[in-house]
């Protein structure tokens, strides 16, 4: 058991994160918005892994979220998958200070990909009925998510990745 | 003969990776079609520790009073206007239900409940705080249940807006403020007038309390919008009723 641990913990991680985005907690909130989560695993992996993986696990995300999520037209997986791909394209700076700096730019540069490819699908859903109504908590929204990522991303992303690093095993 | 077991060996599909990432994939899709009956039943477990307390005080009187309120002089005048015509229904299997998970902001507006297909629960039923309407069942799994809540973009249902006798379709935009669009541009809707499903819906009861104008945009080539702020705020309640109603 604790060989499966030390070895399998991203996947345990990896199966945490809807739980964590199921929870919701309003502590950590602003204005109601939580960070987005998913990318905080989505981040270390895909450095680690490669832009293939991040591939492949974006759209693994992406699938899970949205089955929580009760918006069937619209779906979180182009966001990810773009993430995983752009996040596989990283190095680690080898300045421990500007690296942890970058995980926070890069997490809310994800958040608000994800955020606007979002945005973007719901303005086309409802672009006949009022849709103007929705620019103002859609950017709000998206605002808040893109801080809220940029704020806890050097804390967990560089965790994440020490865990994952110490692993010293690549799925590819 | 080594040039083609060579070929052979490198094949996608004898690499032992590649069927588990394909296995994953299936997992996943199940767990998709199931919309995420399995997390949501998992997540029912890990949370049961930490589900909320009986009381939540000063918010839920508030709201009690005032959907009593609201309640009694729908019901007054409907009881001149519309007992011949409808027949209100008063149902009393009602399911209480706690609040598991809450999503009230962000893009996903939702919540889910303690109870689920076991208790009865079915998808389309109208789910009640104290206040007033909160949403309705999207789905279900074995131990809970997901409700959309009003505020959600995906949601649509009609209303009714009593003082000036017309009907209305109250549209989620994202935030905690849904919009009432009235498809009459000289609707004297004012700030403060109640507003509650409508008798004309097909998706709910009549008469349950949604909210009341909070404020009157400007008109929109022919429609006029409104905002309403919500009688009961899905962000601070911990115990809901799911309503077993027949419409």
């Amino acid at each position: 058991m604790n060989k499966f641990y030390t070895k399998k913990l991203s996947v345990v991680f990896f199966i945490f994160v809807p739980i964590i985005f199921l929870w919701h907690p309003n502590w950590l909130g602003l204005l109601g918005v939580q960070p987005y989560w998913p990318l905080f695993w989505l981040l270390p992996w895909s450095m680690i892994n490669g832009s293939m993986n991040g591939l492949i696990f974006g759209l693994f995300l992406g699938i899970v979220l949205d089955s929580l999520t009760l918006d069937s037209n619209f779906s979180q997986i182009p966001g990810l998958i773009l993430c995983g791909i752009f996040f596989g394209r990283i190095k680690l700076n080898s300045d421990n200070f500007v690296g942890h700096f970058r995980y926070g730019l890069i997490c809310s540069f994800g958040s608000f990909l994800c955020g606007t490819l979002y945005f973007l699908q719901i303005l086309f859903e409802n672009f006949s009925d009022g849709s103007f109504l929705l620019f103002i908590p859609s950017f709000q929204n998206i605002l808040a998510e893109v801080f809220l990522t940029g704020f806890f991303a050097p804390l967990i992303c560089s965790t994440l990745y020490k865990v994952f690093k110490s692993q010293g095993r690549k799925v590819q | 003969m080594l040039y083609i077991r060579r070929i052979s060996k490198g094949r996608w599909w004898h690499k032992k990776k590649n069927w588990i990432l394909f296995g994953i994939f299936l997992f996943l899709i199940f767990v998709r079609i199931s919309k995420g009956s399995i997390y949501k039943d998992f997540y029912y477990f890990i949370s049961k520790p930490f589900w909320p307390g009986q009381f939540q005080k000063e918010v839920i009187l508030k709201s009690i009073d005032q959907e009593s309120l609201i309640k009694l002089n729908l019901l007054k005048k409907d009881n001149k206007r519309l007992r011949k015509i409808l027949a209100l229904q008063e149902s009393n299997n009602n399911i209480t239900a706690a609040v598991i998970s809450r999503k009230t902001g962000s893009w996903w507006r939702q919540i889910i409940l303690n109870k689920g297909s076991k208790d009865g629960v079915e998808i389309g039923n109208p789910v009640i705080g104290p206040g007033g309407l909160l949403g309705r069942v999207n789905n279900t799994s074995f131990f809970t249940s997901s409700v959309t809540l009003l505020t959600s973009p995906e949601s649509k249902v009609g209303v009714w807006v009593d003082r000036i006798q017309i009907n209305g379709l109250l549209v989620g935009l994202g935030d905690n403020y849904p919009g009432l669009i009235l498809y009459s541009n000289n609707a004297e809707i004012q700030v403060g007038d109640f507003v509650s499903s409508s008798p004309a819906s097909t998706l709910l009861p009549p008469n349950i309390p949604i909210g009341v104008v909070k404020s009157v945009d400007e008109s929109f080539k022919a429609k006029k919008t409104v905002k309403i702020s919500l009688l009961a705020p899905p962000n601070v309640i911990d115990w809901v009723q799911i309503l077993k109603v027949k419409i």
